[in-house]
């Protein structure tokens, strides 16, 4: 499985059509979801980051994220 | 523009372009959904479409009265709506609440009905959750939206066969908690 680093994850925020966002260490691919468009979700949070401690915020839980597509790791 | 209001919510840690731009898509939400609930309440015919043109008529009602309290405060706080409608439209906090394909597919269209109720209590659950103790008239606001979001939610529910919430269709005036805002 790919790997990506917090720097090569930040390349995927959205603004070039790719949404990624990691969360408990696995890389999501969100781009085809109507609630990352542009990378921006909620006016709160962008995607090419980790979001695994803002998703414990979040008003909804963590099983949205398994209909989306693994596209890899998040490593240090 | 309310100079002291904006100073306020500021002064309490608030970010309020964030906050603008939350109201403006929840806004926007409501319009669409008011317009696309009509087209949903149109098609909800025959012996089940009926039963249930009852409340999508209410919720589609309420959501109008949604986007006509927020507008108020999204002014206040200094903000405003998009010049185009297109804009407007497309910055949407949920997405369009279109007819299913098959449009006598009533369950089909009560499963459009409900995730739209379920994004929207997401929606002013966080707003509420980001002005609480701080912006007091934004969450008073948003407080009274969620209490019949959550309404709406239940109404759909209930008829998709989720289980019981203890709610019945409105009785009396439209919009009991958010009507205050419409005054
Ligand atoms: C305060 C923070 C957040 C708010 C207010 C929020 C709100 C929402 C709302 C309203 C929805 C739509 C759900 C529905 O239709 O019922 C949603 C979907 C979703 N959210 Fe969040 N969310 C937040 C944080 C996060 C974070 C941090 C993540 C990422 C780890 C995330 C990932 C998702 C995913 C994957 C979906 C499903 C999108 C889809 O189905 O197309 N959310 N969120
Ligand atoms: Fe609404
Ligand atoms: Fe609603």
């Amino acid at each position: 499985m790919r790997t990506f680093t917090e720097k090569e994850l930040k390349k995927y925020d959205g603004r070039n059509g790719i949404a990624y966002i990691a969360y408990r260490g696995k890389v999501y691919d969100v781009s085809a979801s109507y609630h990352w468009r542009k990378g921006i979700h909620q006016a709160m949070h962008r995607a090419g980051c980790d979001l695994t401690e803002a998703l414990e915020q979040a008003p909804h839980d963590p099983d949205l994220l398994e209909k989306f597509p693994i596209v890899g790791e998040l490593v240090n | 523009m309310a100079k002291v209001a904006i100073e306020m919510v500021k002064k309490a840690g608030v970010n309020v372009k964030q906050l603008l731009e939350l109201l403006v898509n929840n806004a926007a939400a409501e319009l669409t959904t008011y317009y696309y609930y009509t087209i949903l309440r149109a098609n909800l015919i025959g012996l089940d479409g009926e039963t249930i043109k009852e409340i999508a008529e209410t919720a589609r009602i309420e959501d109008r009265n949604h986007f006509e309290a927020l507008v108020p405060r999204i002014y206040e706080l200094g903000g405003k709506l998009p010049e185009s409608m297109v804009e407007f439209h497309n910055c949407s906090a949920c997405p369009p609440a279109t007819l299913p394909k098959n449009a006598k597919d009533v369950k089909a269209i009560l499963t459009v009905l409900v995730e739209a109720e379920r994004c929207a209590v997401r929606g002013y659950t966080n707003i509420c959750n980001i002005t609480a103790g701080k912006d007091h008239r934004t969450y008073d606001l948003a407080l009274s939206i969620l209490n019949e979001e959550i309404e709406h939610e239940s109404w759909f529910s209930e008829f998709l066969g989720e289980g019981p919430s203890g709610h019945f269709l409105r009785r009396g005036e439209t919009s009991p908690f958010v009507s205050k805002f419409l005054k």
